[in-house]
């Protein structure tokens, strides 16, 4: 029958690529893993290499000189007291709200995780900003506390204790992502069959619900942590002034400061960093060595504890205050007080102008510049990892095995880096791709975007092979025994299913590249600017009316790109996937 | 024609199948049937073409579909599936499903859009779904959905038609009454029918064929009736007529019970293999129960189950526990009871009067 057609061309096809592929799958795997290793692990390696180099030869010189000096052990008590605070925090506020949303009955729970993700999609020094202006002698803060008696001041957000409110606020948001689900996973039977072995409530909680949720606290926190170390934007708006260093704006200072040994000693403090990182993963694993997850139990979103009416409105009452407060207000301050003529002036109808927004989009020209530079970057880093990213999780979930496992370990190494550890990576490793040889990368727009996708492909791989899994094999199985091959399969049956899981990814890289700082704060050149140097430089030289022009545009249009992202996605749902809420 | 030589397959060091070998005539209908594990999905996996065999081949009427270094992709074999999941694309109408393969399949007709039209209609009244041709799948009940999977696999007309489990997601009810749909698509398409099942009560009612699988080896392959009647190992002997496997010896073709040597229990259908090991298959339906002082084995009634149309009794002999189903006629029994257990009179089973 038909079948018998393709037969002469099935044997052309013998002699090359199909036998070919099968013999050599083996060397495949391990080219595609060396140029993974080159371009995403080897950086790293470079880095450590040069603390321990001195022309040419061995040292332990630039260790000696940075261990010694006081500076140092001041930026790592610094760096661990804020970290500690900071990820405590996080992991209270995280636990807390994700534990309320899956366990108690409350009205309104998706507006709520719209507004717990809020600080999340808002660049840290952005909030930073907004919070710097809510608690200023023109803000809301300072008017309330005036009103009340006795001679209250508004918290000096400049110090250690702002910055780990800051940073607890900017990252409990992923605390909560890694754990609202385990919570729902955890079988109701598993506490029924505690109450009915006599255990309160109370003790139900501490001995089934927290052991259960503890890998996912863990990971949650772990990774609140890591974020916390890495993060740049909040210590150097709010601790700079104040002179109060954490390792990595040292590391920044270091480098800008361009003194002979610049790099080397911050490969050093970079290393120090990473032991510390390192240290902080090695605790996570020491935590879960003895719990087993259990990925198949069912995400159970119905509530399980449901409270009288009145209690029940006075906790949906106060977790919208303090959504509001946290989330909200800070932007709302924001945007009011970029409207007022000049720093400081009272928020009066007769103070209040467009005249910041004109001197930052008309006047000066470096926040266009910066934001169609962003544009650009964001723009084409996300094309990139949308096609790489894609090809790389669907090889990750065709082929589990160890080569793709390995691949997906070294990607994340970029990411996982803190964002000053990683630039200085880039510099060391694309000012000389190959010792001797310098192609002039360092120095353009071009390190920048090779820097972001390094940085920010394994977000795009997450992304897309979370949307392969969630379909079932047998859909791909079923176009292909109904004779779908190649790109008909892709163009009628993957891609549409796809479609709204890989779109997210794309989207979360678009935005993280977008608003990146940390960085570009290393790797920007004259001409190459992002929008998060620019409102950075504006910050260190005082102009806080223009930072707040700038970042308030930023917000509306963040904001926006995140409401038509929601629509587009429930379209997409509810007009091709035909799913009916 | 389908000839499956010598095939084994392995995934790393675990072997989910040792050098099977089977053929699958035109427009026959085969069950493969075994527990979970047993490479019954590794076997349609590897017809359909998802995967190669570690060693062996598979040819269709003289091509080599698969062997050790080459493996036709399915897209490009001349065959259909039914999923245990359905697998119905969710933005796909129902008319779109079936026009899919039409469109891509190597026995397409996209040539003629008047032509794929009328073999669209054709085979949405076959399935009876000619109605609800504009419905997505999450507007269709499970046994519309079944039938959606259905049409879409045997709209080109393939050649060889492979379904893995496709009722085991219905409800009862359901699954009875799909079978005698997928009985009436076969009669009436001809193609031939490889139904992989754990439902023994399934592959029975059925198939013309079953091949019965265990750990990676065909254990039989024989007609139903025969299959049941004359099972030729142990596993099939427990797995599809859920015997009793009674140790004794065989002098002729009379059975002494180790137990008890003052019985004789005459040859009712007993396999070769079987007579040489020293074991009588006796199914539990086969057993008769009487008061102890009748001419029989003694046991002790354990359990007594009433299932509606039949008792199942769980009666202790010596070390053994049988398990014996008899009428709701018959006399009854309690548990602890002491009982006289012979055979039934029944029919000799040879296999000549039931191969066909």
């Amino acid at each position: 029958m038909t079948a018998k057609q393709p037969k002469d061309r099935e044997r052309k096809k013998r002699d090359s690529s199909f036998s070919l592929f099968f013999q050599s799958k083996n060397l495949y795997k391990i080219i595609g893993l060396l140029v993974i290793f080159a371009f995403f692990l080897l950086p790293v390696l470079r880095l450590v290499w040069l603390s321990f180099v001195d022309d040419g030869s061995l040292t332990m010189q630039y260790y000696t000189e940075v261990l010694k000096e006081p500076a140092t052990w001041t930026t790592v008590k610094n760096t661990l007291i804020v970290v500690f605070g900071s990820t405590i925090l996080a992991l209270a506020l995280g636990i807390l709200f994700s534990w309320l949303v899956a366990y108690v009955e409350l009205s309104g729970k998706k507006a709520m995780q719209l507004f717990i993700f809020l600080p999340f999609v808002i660049p840290s020094y952005i909030t930073t900003l907004a919070w710097t202006q809510f608690f200023s002698a023109s803000g809301p803060v300072t008017a309330i506390l005036s009103w009340l008696p006795g001679d209250l001041q508004a918290p000096n957000l400049y110090s250690i204790g702002g910055i780990v409110l800051l940073l607890g606020i900017s990252h409990y948001p992923l605390v909560y992502l890694f754990t609202v689900n385990v919570f729902r996973k955890i079988p109701r039977e598993l506490e029924e069959a505690a109450a009915t072995s006599g255990l309160s409530k109370k003790r139900t909680f501490w001995k089934i619900v927290m052991p259960l949720a503890l890998p996912g606290i863990a990971s949650g926190g772990l990774i609140a942590f890591l974020s916390n170390l890495d993060n740049f934007g909040i210590p150097a708006f709010l601790g700079t002034p104040a002179n109060i260093r954490v390792l990595s704006t040292y590391i920044y200072e270091q480098v800008v400061g361009f003194g002979p040994s610049a790099f080397s000693r911050a490969a050093v403090l970079s290393v120090i960093l990473g032991v510390i990182a390192l240290a902080g993963t090695i605790l996570q694993w020491f935590l879960l060595r003895r719990s087993r997850v259990n990925e198949t139990n069912r995400s159970d979103s119905t509530p399980r504890i449901y409270l009288s009416a009145g209690k029940q409105k006075l906790l949906e009452v106060s977790l919208w205050v303090f959504l509001l407060v946290t989330s909200l207000m800070p932007l709302i301050t924001m945007g009011a007080l970029s409207l007022i003529s000049a720093y400081g002036v009272p928020f009066k109808l007769e103070n209040l102008s467009l005249r910041n927004y004109e001197y930052v989009f008309l006047t000066d020209s470096k926040p266009l510049t910066a934001l169609s530079n962003s544009l650009q970057l964001a723009f084409f880093t996300m094309v990139i990892c949308l096609v790489v990213g894609t090809a790389v999780a669907y090889l990750r979930f065709k082929y589990p095995d160890w080569s793709t496992k390995t691949a997906e370990l070294f990607m994340t190494i970029p990411y996982a880096l803190p964002g000053t550890v990683f630039a200085l990576c880039m510099i060391f490793m694309w000012l000389e791709p190959i010792p001797g040889w310098n192609p002039g990368i360092y120095g353009t727009v071009w390190i920048l975007f090779i820097a972001y996708v390094t940085r920010f492909l394994v977000l795009q791989v997450r992304g897309s092979y979370t949307a392969f899994l969630q379909i079932d094999p047998s859909m791909e199985e079923a176009a292909r025994t109904s004779g779908a091959s190649g790109w008909v399969k892709w163009r009628r049956i993957l891609l549409p299913l796809l479609f709204p899981g890989i779109f997210s990814g794309a989207l979360l890289v678009f935005l993280m590249a977008l608003t990146e700082l940390t960085v570009s704060s290393l790797l920007w050149s004259s001409g190459s600017e992002t929008v998060g140097v620019v409102i950075f430089g504006y910050e260190q030289a005082g102009y806080s009316t223009y930072s707040t022009a700038f970042s308030t545009v930023l917000v509306l249009g963040i904001l926006f790109g995140g409401g038509m992202f929601m629509l587009l996605s429930k379209l997409w749902d509810r007009k091709v996937l035909k799913k009916n809420d | 024609m389908i000839k499956v030589n010598n095939v084994s397959k392995k995934y790393g060091s675990f072997t989910a199948l040792h050098s099977i070998d089977l053929e699958i005539g035109e427009g026959e209908f085969i069950a493969v049937l075994g527990p979970s594990g047993c490479g019954k999905t590794t076997l349609l996996k590897l017809l359909a073409g998802f995967m190669g065999p570690t060693e062996g081949t598979i040819e269709m009427d003289d091509l080599v579909l698969a062997s050790k270094k080459r493996v036709l992709p399915p897209e490009k074999r001349n065959i259909g599936m039914v999923f245990q999941s359905f697998a119905l694309w969710p933005h796909m109408t129902v008319a779109e499903h079936v026009k899919f393969p039409l469109s891509y399949h190597p026995n397409k007709v996209k040539e003629n859009k008047k032509k794929m039209q009328e073999r669209m209609n054709e085979v949405l009244k076959l399935v009876g779904l000619d109605a609800l041709a504009e419905r997505y799948p999450s507007e269709l009940s499970g046994g519309q959905k079944q039938r959606v999977a259905l049409a879409r696999a045997i709209a080109p007309l393939p050649n060889l038609l492979l379904m893995d489990e496709p009722l085991s997601a219905l409800d009862v009810e359901l699954r009875m009454e799909m079978r005698k749909e997928i009985q009436k698509l076969h009669r009436e398409t001809k193609a031939s029918i490889v139904f992989v099942t754990h439902d023994q009560g399934e592959a029975l009612a059925i198939a013309d064929k079953i091949v019965v699988m265990n750990k990676g080896r065909i254990e039989q392959i024989a007609p139903p009736e025969v299959l049941y009647t004359r099972p030729e190992t142990e596993f099939v002997a427990t797995f599809v007529g859920k015997c009793n496997l009674v140790k004794g010896q065989w002098q002729d073709d009379q059975f002494v019970p180790a137990i008890d040597s003052k019985n004789t229990w005459p040859d009712l259908g007993v396999t070769a293999s079987f007579k040489e090991n020293g074991i009588y298959p006796v199914r539990p339906e086969q057993f008769q129960l009487m008061p102890p002082e009748s001419v029989g084995l003694q046991g002790v009634v354990s359990f007594v189950q009433y299932q509606g149309h039949e008792i199942h009794y769980t009666v202790e002999v010596e070390e053994a526990t049988w398990t014996i189903h008899e009428s709701v006629f018959s006399k009854r029994f309690a548990t602890g009871d002491v009982v006289s257990i012979s055979l039934k009179s029944s029919l000799v089973q040879k296999e000549m009067l039931i191969s066909n």
